[in-house]
């Protein structure tokens, strides 16, 4: 019983020191994503937004929890969304890793700014996994 | 007990204990106490496994969903280390410098950095890797891509750990000059 206690111990070990090393590769790329003076958004093929850096949520106005899980046409200011679409729904037609740019216009609670978005596919073993958003603000 | 995101031999071995464990309660040659001590230790790891593989399964798809982010970010970003390699390089960047991320992957950044320019270019690297300057700096260079003529660039840098080690690297991002 013993033995097998210890064993158990050394298994926890291990397996304690593989959750850690994910959490440090994790925090590695987060803190990328975070502290970056870009403003980026993530979003998923159909455009649902999955995670917005400290920078994007400046030109977005919106809390990041508000922003999460919204489409990102639902911030475009109503007479641009279409367009914003068919750029979007063009770019996901064409190759992962493609790339586009094109200005909208971002509304908030009073407020609308001229936005650059630039979009990248993001590839994901075949299909795509969604888009890359730096975001500018033109205003 | 479902497994999908530890390593193979941690999987084989955690059943292992698991099968002996319950062979042993199931001879019954066990004293009463000892036996109801074997089945809460059973007990035991099943919920700590579960415990652990759920967080394990979350911060394996929130990494995927970062390290994406940074290999699709559509600026180019080059990571490199104390030495000044370059230890990562997202698509965006490998398309900047015309190079193959083989190529690319463990070479020097002055490497790709015009001659005339790498002084500047190597002591802003040493203020930042020993720590003199914290804040980011940005640097108007000429880049000389793998294949294909120079071009100028903008180059922001700022201190960033680097994966794994912890050990402190430099994230460069890299824009052709307007």
């Amino acid at each position: 019983m013993a033995v097998q206690l210890e064993e158990l111990q050394e298994i926890w070990l291990h397996l304690r020191a593989h959750v850690d090393q994910l959490a440090d590769e994790r925090q590695h790329y987060q803190e990328f994503f975070e502290r970056s003076s870009e403003a980026y958004v993530l979003t998923d093929a159909y455009g649902t937004i999955g995670e917005v850096n400290g920078a994007a949520v400046d030109i977005l106005q919106r809390r990041k929890r508000y922003l999460r899980g919204k489409p990102l046409a639902a911030l475009i200011a109503l007479e641009r969304r279409a367009e914003f679409r068919r750029n979007m729904s063009a770019l996901l037609a064409r190759a992962p890793g493609s790339q586009a740019a094109w200005r909208s216009i971002v509304v908030a609670p009073g407020e609308r700014t001229d936005v650059l978005f630039t979009g990248r596919v993001i590839a994901r073993s075949a299909h795509i996994g969604g888009i890359c958003w730096r975001l500018e603000s033109l205003t | 007990m479902s497994a999908s995101s530890a390593p193979e031999w941690l999987i084989t071995t955690v059943g292992a204990v698991r099968d002996l464990m319950i062979k042993r309660l199931e001879a019954n040659s066990l004293e009463p106490e000892a036996k109801r001590e074997m089945e809460m230790a059973l007990e035991e790891l099943d919920v700590m496994w579960e415990e652990l593989q759920g967080q394990a399964t979350l911060l394996m798809r929130e990494n995927e969903r970062y390290a994406e982010f940074f290999e699709y970010a559509p600026d180019a970003y080059l990571v490199t280390d104390a030495g000044g390699n370059i230890r990562e390089a997202n698509q965006a960047a490998l398309e900047l410098l015309k190079a193959p991320r083989a190529e690319v992957a463990g070479s020097p950044l002055s490497e790709y950095i015009m001659s005339e320019d790498r002084v500047s270019f190597l002591s802003c690297t040493v203020a930042l890797v020993f720590g003199s300057a914290v804040k980011p700096h940005t640097l108007a260079l000429r880049l000389q891509p793998y294949e294909g003529e120079p071009f100028e660039a903008e180059l922001r840098v700022r201190a960033i750990p680097l994966k794994k080690s912890g050990v402190g690297g430099l994230c460069w991002l890299i824009r052709p000059a307007a």
